[in-house]
């Protein structure tokens, strides 16, 4: 029974507490509405939260779009879970989506195949930071900076210089900036739509959607469940302690940052065999992989909740486009960079929210008989003080 | 001639990096990590160039020119600092994760960058150009030589390039010779000390940052002008270079100023990969200058590898300070 | 004029869910050293934090010379002459000394700083107090005994006047201790006020002219310590008669289970040496204590026995095994337990409640673990057990996280673990720092009685007291190397205090000759 009560808490501040970020972001990008066109600016938000569930083609776009989201969500949420800031899931998307193309298209192999040499290659490419971080303590945010911007070029001249992953091989048009339509390479590499196109009368969907969904399950039971889910946790709460534990910290990390990049890895390969996107040869990072940060940021890292903050970004996504042309799509970036800057302190919102709501228990301060001191200085402040010991 | 060209480029692309990189030392220093460098640099550079081209549509007074071009300068500082607060108020006022927090007001950025130039110059408009007087041309300081050193310095001469000097010097001597300077350390290393003397560490890393800002700010103008083609929202990524080149150079004024010369070359070597004779033409790949992209990130990676033991830095950084309750 | 310096009245000082000072008067005369005696927890610390401005007090008043003052922050502090030397040192420690020492209170020429005049200031000071400091050297190249010197002029450079102390001792050796205590007269002589916060009796006779007694967050009373005994302090500070000899029997050692021998470590980036030469045997049904100062290798030595740490030379026989080259897993399967120093740091992961922090270094084993996945019932029912057998207190049972637990009660989970895994080697580090009388006799009774099942035992603690009472042998550390071994049945506090300061043996016998 007790059990219970403190994991309804615990879940009643963490959704209070997305929730409060949301409307932050809402109201603020109401604001700069506002500002641009004052008579529409009501409508905008109107339309951004109803326009993803007005007709079964924008359902379609909003699963569409949420598939690599909850992905890199994943990508981002496993790694926080272990104590690490993959900003790398981007790079790792686009890793994904070239292993997979080139699966696809060069060795015309299935599929499923081609999902799986995507996860190989995100791995990898999650690895490298990983490494980096395990044996010579280099900062994972640098480096998956940095090998996001390696695997945008990287990527871009692999595909230059292979001909097959250049759409005027398949002759159907002469420009050469982007890849092949999908099925006109190889129609066994798109992902299969078991109908679901025409339920929702639009192509964009496909058993992608459930591929994400059933991996994030996974990703809980692999959490929650395992003692390998218990060793990862303990390293991202304690690294010191779980070292002490006698848990290979070094290993653990790069295991972390594997499946990091697998995730995203997977995200790139869906979005790209879904067959409706070609990939363009251009200098920049990819947004669905920043966009795991405020996906697995609202979920607080949990995996069945990335599932439903990648339905929520991609919806409003979805309501972002129908904006054009009065407003410009930006202005949905302004709701999430708000999001994320507010999900940044969301454990003060936590705190603040779980006074509001919940009757905190005093058993816990009661119980501190020979600590005198304010339980915020309870926490282990190693790094401030050499000693945790004096209060 | 190709030398001077060359030499030229990397000091004009060595600016930003460098002041971007003593701003982030600035606020690492303070015991801050902001990685927000890149969205301080949109902000800035946006502010600079809209007030530019108001300058230039509006008509100026030709003689002032490089006075319109220093009020740009500093409008953009002001900015950076504006824009850097919103940091500071995060990560010192709500001790949040600093490194979401910069991660936030990056992706927050050029959103708004882009919301704001749409807004003024219409629909669609997403360049802002900037007036071709901005440069300082070497005959206008009556310089008419031309060799190696002339390329090099005045080939492509900005105000921001002495000011960028003359800040580095002035940081090397604000943060090892004043007060301020020593307290500002302090509290990246030790906060806990510089409070029980009496130190105020919030004001100090609010300054920190809000230097950060300043310097940021500056440098996105100074990319902006040094890149040329005009504002697109975006500095390509010199706001994270900017933060390798401070590790890189260890969080230390004079060994920033040649990390950052170091980067800058890297980054103009691919530029110029075609041109140069003797560097290799790989010429069975369709888009050599890719490699050349690559390099620097590559080279950094390897430095960062290499010098990971070596490097050292401030203790305190990213640790929200709490004082206790008051 | 008011006989008192300082006067605090009535301050009552509440954290949420504790009243650290309720309702506590402190009077302090000019030119005496007034000791503040308390245990653990007691409320000492707040209380000096009030008076030095780092929390303010919900009720009370604070006088300076019968004036009533507002101290708002420890600027204002300083200000009003008050300084402190608090038990973990403030100083940054990648600056030099100097800075350390004019840090918020520099001389400056609009801005610029005058490190000259500073110089001759801080020189001047050291000087005329016999406090030997080299201004130039960087804090973290100093011994601890310097870096309290530095804290000392920091409050000298300032003009303070009066001085706080909080637990000095604990850092120093028995000579480095009369030194500071020699220091303080000199000081009170000079009419400086000084109040010295302990939980030391025999420092407080040796060198307090009165002493405040705190209880649990209240004041218990104020006593000439010419008129008391250290058994009366003793007992206003419990609260009941304490008797300082642990019950034990006499010890019955068996084969030896860890042979460490010529074990050393050297820093990669200085070249130090941590460890030099180390060697010697734990047997079963012995407890082996490491004695010396702080920082003298103690820590570094169970980090390489324990796996921590990987030593540059030498080898760790574990029963018949060379474990030298084990990892941490391998050494806790083989029966190594090791409660750390830093129960925060390593001991405990505090987001993980009870049950989960029990089964650290077991989740692995088929007890716990079925085809890759934990088995929680089990791992349930081991953490009722030993809640249960070793009494901790958690409001939530298996479901307390760790966090919100008391540090005794965190300390006494840590040491269920341990010895609920059987070792046959069982590492204490300082296992009773922070702790009150109660849990500290629970936790020395622990460890005598996983000595009489045949476990070895080593301890390693800075409390001297602690290592005579409960061990069997002795070994002084010092500057990373084993100084001397004594039988614990016939150690002699002086002497061991003279091994802990670098002496050997052999000087011993020949400054006693």
């Amino acid at each position: 029974m007790k059990r219970r009560r403190t994991f309804n808490t615990a879940l009643m501040t963490t959704i209070l507490s997305a929730v409060g970020a949301i409307i932050i972001g809402l109201v603020i990008g109401y604001l700069f509405l506002l500002i641009t066109n004052p008579e529409r600016a009501w409508w905008g938000v109107i339309r951004i939260l109803t326009i993803g569930l007005s007709n079964p083609t924008k359902i379609a776009k909003v699963l569409y779009q949420a598939m690599p989201l909850i992905c890199t969500g994943l990508s981002v949420a496993f790694a926080f879970r272990t104590g690490l800031f993959n900003i790398g899931a981007t790079g790792q998307y686009t890793i994904g989506a070239f292993f997979a193309l080139f699966t696809g298209i060069q060795l015309q192999l299935p599929w499923y195949l081609a999902i799986i040499a995507a996860m190989i290659g995100g791995a990898v490419w999650g690895a490298i930071p990983g490494i980096c971080k395990a044996l010579f303590n280099v900062n994972e945010v640098i480096t998956t900076i940095m090998f996001n911007w390696i695997a945008v070029f990287a990527v871009n001249m692999a595909f230059t210089n292979l001909p097959m992953l250049v759409v005027d091989y398949w002759g159907k048009s002469s420009i050469r900036d982007r890849s092949p339509v999908l099925a006109d390479a190889n129609a066994n590499a798109v992902l299969p739509k078991l109908g679901l196109d025409e339920l929702l009368s639009s192509n964009l969907v496909n058993i992608g959607i459930f591929v994400a969904i059933i991996v994030a399950v996974i990703i809980w039971v692999l959490l929650q469940k395992t003692a390998f889910g218990y060793e990862i946790k303990a390293c991202g709460y304690n690294r010191d302690a779980s070292r002490y534990a006698g848990i290979n910290a070094k290993r653990n990390i790069i295991y972390s940052m594997m499946i990091a990049g697998a995730l995203a890895g997977l995200g790139g390969s869906l979005y790209y065999l879904s067959g409706t996107g070609q990939y363009t040869f251009v200098k920049v990072l990819l947004p669905a992989g920043f966009n795991g940060i405020p996906v697995a940021l609202l979920a607080n890292s949990h995996p069945i909740g990335v599932i439903v903050s990648a339905l929520f970004i991609s919806y409003i996504q979805v309501g972002g486009d129908a904006l054009q042309p009065r407003f410009v799509r930006e202005n949905i970036d302004i709701i999430i960079g708000v999001i994320i800057y507010v999900s940044a302190f969301a454990l003060l919102l936590k705190i603040w929210f779980g006074k509001l709501f919940m009757r905190r228990s005093l058993s816990a301060y009661s119980l501190r008989d020979d600590d005198t001191s304010p339980p915020e200085h309870d926490q282990p402040d190693d790094a401030n003080e050499k000693d945790g010991e004096k209060r | 001639m190709i030398i001077g060209d060359i030499l030229s480029a990397t000091l004009i692309f060595a600016v930003p990096l460098m002041l971007v990189a003593l701003g982030g030392m600035f606020s690492e220093r303070s015991g801050v990590v902001n990685i927000a460098l890149e969205g301080i640099m949109i902000m800035g550079a946006l502010a600079a160039c809209l007030f530019l081209r108001y300058v230039d549509d509006a008509g100026f007074d030709e003689k002032y020119r490089q006075l319109y071009v220093l009020a740009a300068i500093v409008i953009a500082g002001v900015v950076g600092i504006l824009y850097s607060q919103l940091l500071a108020f995060a990560s010192i006022k709500l001790k949040s994760n600093q490194v979401i927090s910069g991660t936030a007001l990056n992706m927050l950025a050029p959103a708004l960058s882009v919301v704001v130039t749409w807004n003024i110059q219409g629909t669609a408009q997403t360049t802002i150009l900037i007036p071709s007087w901005v440069r300082i041309s070497p005959e206008a300081l009556g310089i008419t030589a031309d060799n190696v050193l002339t390329t090099f310095l005045f080939k492509s001469l900005f105000l921001t390039t002495p000011i960028a000097f003359l800040i580095l010097i002035l940081s090397i001597f604000f943060l090892y010779r004043t007060k301020t300077g020593l307290r500002l350390r302090a509290c990246g290393e030790h906060p806990q000390a510089a409070d029980s003397v009496g130190v105020n560490v919030y004001k100090m890393r609010y300054l920190g940052v809000g230097i950060s800002g300043f310097l940021a700010g500056i440098g996105g103008i100074a990319y902006t002008m040094a890149a040329g083609s005009g504002f697109l929202s975006t500095v390509a990524g010199y706001g994270f270079l900017a933060l390798a080149v401070m590790i890189f150079g260890n969080w230390k004024p004079v060994n920033i100023l040649f990390a950052s010369f170091f980067f800058a070359f890297f980054r103009i070597i691919s530029f110029y990969s075609k041109s140069l004779t003797f560097l290799p033409k790989f010429e069975n790949l369709v888009s050599s200058e890719y490699i050349y992209l690559i390099m620097p990130y590559l080279v950094t990676m390897i430095i960062l590898v290499l010098t990971s033991k070596r490097s050292r830095a401030p203790k305190a950084e990213g640790i929200p300070y709490d004082k206790g309750r008051r | 004029m008011s006989e008192y310096i300082i006067e605090m009245n009535g301050i009552r000082k509440v954290f949420p869910g504790v009243i650290a000072n309720d309702n506590i008067t402190l009077q302090l005369k000019k030119g005496e050293i007034h000791a503040l005696l308390g245990e653990n927890g007691a409320g000492k610390s707040t209380l000096m934090g009030v008076l030095f401005g780092i929390y303010q007090a919900e009720a009370g008043e604070i006088l300076k010379d019968g004036v009533p003052v507002r101290i708002h922050d420890p600027k204002d502090a300083n200000k009003k002459g008050i300084g402190m030397v608090h038990q973990h040192f403030k100083l940054v420690e990648v600056f030099s000394v100097l800075d350390n020492i004019m840090l918020g209170a520099e001389e400056t020429k609009r801005g610029v700083l005058q490190k000259k005049k500073a110089r001759e200031k801080a020189l001047k000071l050291s000087e005329k107090y016999k406090l030997q400091v080299d201004l130039d050297a960087v804090i973290e190249d100093i011994s601890v005994g310097m870096q309290q010197r530095v804290e000392i002029l920091k409050m000298l450079y300032r003009d303070n006047d009066i001085l706080i102390f909080d637990e000095p001792t604990a850092v120093l050796t028995p000579q480095e201790i009369e030194e500071l205590m020699l220091t303080m007269r000199n000081f009170a002589r000079e009419g400086k006020s000084i109040l010295f916060i302990t939980h030391k009796l025999n420092e407080i006779k040796a060198v307090a002219d009165r002493c405040t007694v705190l209880r649990k967050g209240k004041c218990v009373g104020t006593v000439d310590v010419k008129d008391s005994t250290v058994d009366s302090l003793a007992e206003m500070m419990v609260g009941r008669k304490v008797i300082f000899k642990v019950d034990k029997k006499p010890a019955d050692p068996k084969d030896a289970i860890l042979r460490v021998s010529n074990l050393s470590l050297t820093t990669e980036a200085s070249g130090k040496h941590q460890l030099h030469n180390v060697s010697f045997n734990v047997r079963r049904g012995e407890i082996v204590s490491i004695a010396g100062i702080e920082g003298n290798g103690q820590s570094e030595l169970v980090y390489t026995l324990t796996g921590l740490m990987k030593p540059t030379h030498g080898t760790i026989t574990f029963g018949e095994q060379d474990i030298t080259k084990c990892s941490i897993r391998e050494r806790n399967d083989l029966g190594i337990a090791h409660i750390p120093e830093d129960r925060h740091r390593y001991g405990l992961v505090l987001d993980y409640n009870l049950a989960e922090n029990m089964i650290l270094k077991s989740y692995h084993t088929p007890q716990f673990k079925k085809y890759g996945f934990l088995r929680f019932p089990a791992i349930q029912e081991h953490a009722e057990k030993l809640i249960r057998f070793f009494d901790i207190r958690a409001g939530e049972g298996p479901d307390t996280p760790a966090r919100s637990m008391s540090g005794g009660n965190q300390q006494k989970a840590i040491i269920a673990r341990e010895v609920s895994l059987s070792p046959d080697l069982l590492i204490a580090v300082q296992p009773t720092r922070g702790l009150d009388v109660g849990a500290i006799e629970y936790i020395q009774k622990q460890l005598i009685a996983a000595r009489d099942e045949g476990r070895a035992v080593l301890l390693v603690s800075l409390e001297l007291e602690e290592v005579m009472n409960i061990s069997d042998r002795i070994l002084v550390m010092y500057e990373g190397k084993i100084v001397a071994e004594v039988d614990a049945e016939h150690a002699v506090r002086q002497e061991l205090g003279l091994y802990m300061a670098g002496a050997t043996p052999s000087d011993f016998v020949r400054e006693v000759m």
